[in-house]
């Protein structure tokens, strides 16, 4: 099977500070760790567990700047064959569409049997790129898969719906599948995998490569910091004295 | 004049919560310009849920076939897709669930509409569309422009419209479906529930709802231990269940279990609005986070903002003291 | 001139701290506290190639250079000082030799199992009588037919309790002094091997250190490595590779000192402003952001010098080993100093990482041996 795999290099925002930069429509980013979208780990995973099964290639592909090399070689050294970054410095103010729209002009010309992306970005928290890309190579896609199993030419495809509840499908490739996270357990990458992929070579595409108009959606015009609603009455003192208030807390409400 | 649409999701025979919070958010929003909302129902045997979607909307447009009977969100792609031309629509309203995400970009792209997802708020700016949209972990908002168009659509994310009250009386439509099919490159087979286990979390007046902060999943021994001191019942967010530390039963939030115990103690979780979701509504939340700024404490009534592995055994003494 | 890493440096790097700070740095609290040695953790390092670092390929090792084996000891030991020991002892104190002065048929029956987990290699030279001066040992190998007969007692050997494959020093001739010393490879189950003491030791809990016992230990001839009498240099030599990694799991050390005491300064409120405001936290700070990059960049021009070629490093290795350790404890000691009465208390990280710091200025050559390498090297 022949399978592209599209990641994302994001900043890690779940335990640091993130404050708005000068320009206010971006974040300060010089203090925070980049690493592979979550989702993303999963779906390469899931497309490495493909490969392995079938054989076949993967082409892994990320929009970035420079450093998404650094992501692409990690996609290389777990299970990838091939990587292209597409210079995300070339196109401006990127949304998910235009993300899609950009992957899409890449991937046309590569002959695929599936397409595995993550079904969300933390950073930007669209839901769009698996799917609008789907559409725009007129094939059929899944969101939030949690299971891909390949049979002949039929695929077996869960989604993960509220409460935990699976739709079960049947597809046919090719197809695009916007995966979630948990699905299966992202490898590690082996030193001697890694030494080998730090030699290869990275396929970087331009303005010039790829000359065609892609427009986003939507255009950002500020970011701030969340106004607080209700904020949470905040326990202070020694670890000691909190607990002391968070257990009378808990006793008159009744429940000790 | 907007007039708006908004597409009603419902599953397994019931409408869900989203759709009111849609219907009125988009019904204030139609209002505020003099436009009409309308409702559009894609279902088999449904006749028994109109009643109460046709007082919250202005118009309802039905279309009952089997093809709508399980959902596939390629057939509502195509359905939609038809309805949409005809009805022209200044803004088209879609849940952002798995429902909605499923089928809203694709079909947006496909009408080359400008669109975008997880709103948790949207205006008429400018004769255009200017939503809000959460960024990092919920730790920045953003406003967005939408492209100059006639036409837009947008998918909302549960829980930022609170639904209310409806008292119109909408006329019905129906209409013939647009497609009586499942494409054969996509078929729905079934609905697979949920597996269960011993614990019913649903059950519980206290849970105890462990997250990433527990950093390891030998921890977790002292977090049950915590939770039986208390008589609780252990819960956690997603990223527990993802690394199979945790049965998928024991995880709140929309695409876990939604609980309403009397006390929800947040141990390490950073309120991704997924989480909130399923434990909002819970009388009482106590979050422990050593990240002032983590979402959580703008949910939560009470917050302490320290290293869970000072607080919680410390809490587990007093808890015990006021025991005796 | 270039401070930059490699590509593969940097991939190296950014995959073991990953995995290290997801999988290592929890577990080290409790196996400080079991002193259970963390088997899980050698297997699933061996999958990812971090047990033989620098062993060729062909051997099932992972190819590297000695600036990246510095990198990885670093970012484990970060997360677990006990299992950056473990490691760094497998690769520059076992395999190393192994890789530098074994013969064709060595390599290839001992060095895959060290690499791919299935055994665990330990050093054993320090004896009860004789540490820094190491001509001072009294274990003994005399050639009885095609075996040399083992007797001796090893003393503190890290990861001894656990080991299956062990670099033994004795003297197959006494009466030419150092230069009658000779090196053997010695499995666990020979006959005659015994384990003695478990040592209960103020850090580094969970590295098996143990006594090792050997009664007329039966070596078959071909487990020597060189020749008779090349002990003392490839002692020598081997431990001017290895401390190039006690240099790194120094800097690991100091760097989570540093990482626990700047998060902790700007929890920690005291006269109503977080503590990281006052000045002379502030000072410490610098001090040890400084130190710690002093140490780094120490340890990998060790490493480079190694890398390169170069036939003397003793000096360069000396020094990176001799100043990542005195500022490691020094740099640990202040994080505690920051963390006021808590840094004392088994609650906070500082309190383990102080007891684990101690130690780098006693192994593998004491501060006082670094310094005595250094002075010589440029007295000769
Ligand atoms: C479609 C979809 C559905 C989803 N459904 C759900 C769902 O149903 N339920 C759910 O929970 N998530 C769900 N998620 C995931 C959600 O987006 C978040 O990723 C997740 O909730 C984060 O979990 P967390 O708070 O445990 O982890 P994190 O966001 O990583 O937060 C960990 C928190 O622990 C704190 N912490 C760390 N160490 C300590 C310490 N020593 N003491 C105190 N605090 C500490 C940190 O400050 C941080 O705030 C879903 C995501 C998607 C895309
Ligand atoms: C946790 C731990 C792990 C260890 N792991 C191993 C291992 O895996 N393999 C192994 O072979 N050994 C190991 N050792 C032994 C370690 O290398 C020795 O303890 C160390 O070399 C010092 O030797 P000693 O303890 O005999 O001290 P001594 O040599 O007795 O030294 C006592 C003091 O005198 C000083 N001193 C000695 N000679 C001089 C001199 N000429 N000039 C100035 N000062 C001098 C020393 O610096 C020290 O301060 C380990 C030790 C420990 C504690």
């Amino acid at each position: 099977m022949d399978l592209i795999v599209c990641i994302k290099r994001v900043p890690q925002t779940a335990e640091a500070e993130v404050r708005v930069d000068s320009s206010g429509k971006d974040i300060v980013k010089d203090r925070l760790t980049f690493d592979m979208n979550e989702a993303d780990t999963y779906a390469l995973e899931a497309a490495i567990l493909l490969k392995e099964k079938f054989g076949g290639t993967i082409t892994a592909i990320s929009l970035g700047v420079a450093d998404a090399e650094d992501t692409l070689r990690i996609a290389l050294a777990k299970g990838a064959d091939s990587a292209v970054r597409i210079k995300a410095e070339d196109f401006g103010e990127l949304d998910g569409f235009k993300t899609a729209a950009l992957l899409k002009e890449v991937i046309k010309d590569i002959k695929f049997d599936a397409i595995f992306t993550g079904c969300m970005a933390t950073d930007d928290s669209y839901y769009q790129v698996g799917p609008v890309l789907a559409e725009m190579l007129g094939v059929p896609h899944a969101t939030l898969v949690s299971k891909v199993e390949v049979s002949e030419e039929k695929v077996r495809v869960n989604r993960e719906l509220e409460g935990g509840l699976i739709e079960h499908l049947e597809m046919s490739l090719p197809a695009v599948f916007a995966v979630q996270t948990g699905i299966n357990e992202p490898r590690y990458a082996s030193l001697i995998a890694i030494r080998r992929a730090a030699g290869k070579e990275i396929k970087i595409l331009g303005k010039e490569d790829i000359p065609v108009e892609t427009k986003t959606n939507s255009t950002l015009e500020e970011l701030f910091v969340p106004p607080v609603g209700k904020r949470a009455e905040i326990l202070t003192g020694s670890a000691d004295e909190v607990a002391a208030r968070t257990a009378g807390i808990i006793k008159e409400k009744g429940l000790i | 004049m907007a007039n708006i649409l908004a597409v009603v999701e419902h599953r397994q025979g019931a409408v869900r919560d989203i759709t009111y919070e849609l219907l009125t958010f988009g019904r204030k929003l139609a209002e505020k310009t003099d436009g009409k909302l309308t409702g559009v129902l894609l279902g088999h045997n449904v006749d028994n849920l109109t009643d109460n979607l046709k007082k919250h909307v202005h118009r309802l447009i039905v279309a009952d076939h089997d093809v709508f009977k399980d959902f596939n969100g390629d057939v509502y792609q195509q359905a939609l897709a038809d309805i949409i031309k005809k009805e022209n629509p200044f803004l088209t309203l879609i849940g952002n669930t798995a429902f909605g995400i499923d089928f809203c970009p694709s079909l947006a792209t496909h009408l080359g509409v400008p669109f975008t997802t997880d709103c948790i708020d949207a205006e008429i700016a400018d004769s255009g569309i200017r939503v809000t949209r959460q960024l990092y972990d919920g730790k920045m908002d953003t406003h967005m422009k939408l492209s100059e168009s006639p036409s837009y659509m947008l998918t909302m994310r549960s829980g930022t419209c609170p639904a209310e009250e409806g008292n119109l009386s909408a006329e019905m439509q129906k209409i013939e479906s647009p497609i009586t099919t499942q494409p054969s490159y996509k078929k729905f087979i079934e609905y697979i529930e949920a597996a269960v286990g011993d614990v019913d979390i649903t059950k519980a007046d206290v849970l105890v709802g462990v997250g990433r902060g527990i950093k390891e999943q030998a921890n977790l021994s002292m977090v049950e231990d915590f939770a039986k001191a208390i008589g609780g019942v252990v819960a956690c967010s997603r990223p527990i269940v993802d690394a199979n530390w945790l049965p998928k039963d024991r995880q709140v939030g929309s695409s876990g279990k939604t609980v309403k115990p009397k006390l929800y103690i947040a141990v390490g979780i950073s309120g991704a609005f997924q989480h909130i979701a399923g434990m909002k509504n819970a009388d009482t939340i106590i979050a422990i986070n050593k990240d002032s700024n983590a979402p959580i404490f703008n949910e939560a009534d009470y917050g302490i903002v320290d290293d869970l592995f000072k607080v919680l055994p410390a809490l587990k003494s007093k808890i015990m003291e006021l025991k005796k | 001139m270039n401070f930059d890493l490699t590509n593969d440096q940097k991939m190296l790097q950014e995959e073991v701290r990953k995995y290290a700070q997801t999988e290592l740095a929890p577990l080290a609290p409790e196996i400080d506290k079991s002193g259970e040695f963390p088997w899980a953790s050698i297997k699933k390092m061996a999958q990812l190639g971090l047990l033989g670092v620098i062993v060729p390929e062909q051997y099932g090792g992972s190819g590297f250079d000695f600036v990246s084996l510095a990198i990885a000891i670093e970012e484990i030991s970060r997360a677990c000082a006990s299992t950056g020991v473990i490691v760094a002892v497998n690769n520059s104190l076992t395999t190393y030799p192994i890789v530098q002065f074994g013969s064709e048929e060595q390599k290839k029956k001992y060095l895959p199992s060290l690499c791919n987990g299935q055994k665990i290699g330990a050093f054993g030279l320090t004896e009860p009588n004789a540490g820094s001066d190491v001509a001072g040992m009294e274990s003994t190998a005399k050639l009885d037919g095609g075996h040399y007969i083992l007797n001796g007692t090893k003393r503190f050997i890290t990861n001894g309790g656990e080991a299956g494959t062990f670099v033994v020093f004795a003297y197959t001739n006494r009466e030419l002094k150092h230069k009658g010393i000779s090196a053997f490879i010695v499995e666990r189950d020979t006959p005659g091997f015994s384990l003695g003491n478990h040592e209960d030791l103020m850090g580094i809990r969970a590295t098996a250190n143990c006594e090792l016992i050997f009664e007329d230990v039966k070596v078959p001839k071909e487990n020597i490595l060189g020749n008779e009498g090349d002990g003392f240099k490839i002692c020598m030599n081997t431990l001017d590779v290895s401390r190039i990694d006690i240099g790194a799991q120094a800097v690991g050390i100091a760097q989570a000192s540093l990482d626990e005491a700047v998060k902790y300064s700007k929890e920690r409120k005291a006269f109503g402003q977080p503590v990281c405001n006052f000045q002379m936290i502030q000072s410490m700070i610098a001090d040890m952001a400084t130190q710690i990059q002093a140490a780094r960049l120490l340890v990998h021009y060790a490493g480079y010098c190694k890398d390169k070629g170069m036939q003397r490093f003793s000096k360069e290795s000396a020094m990176s080993k001799y100043y990542a350790s005195d500022i490691a404890v020094d740099v640990a000691r202040k994080a505690v100093q920051i963390h006021g009465g808590y840094g004392y208390s088994k609650d906070y990280t500082v309190e383990r990482l102080y007891r684990d710091a101690k130690i780098l200025e006693l192994y593998e050559g004491t501060s006082e041996v670094q310094k005595i390498v250094i002075a010589r090297e440029l007295t000769r």
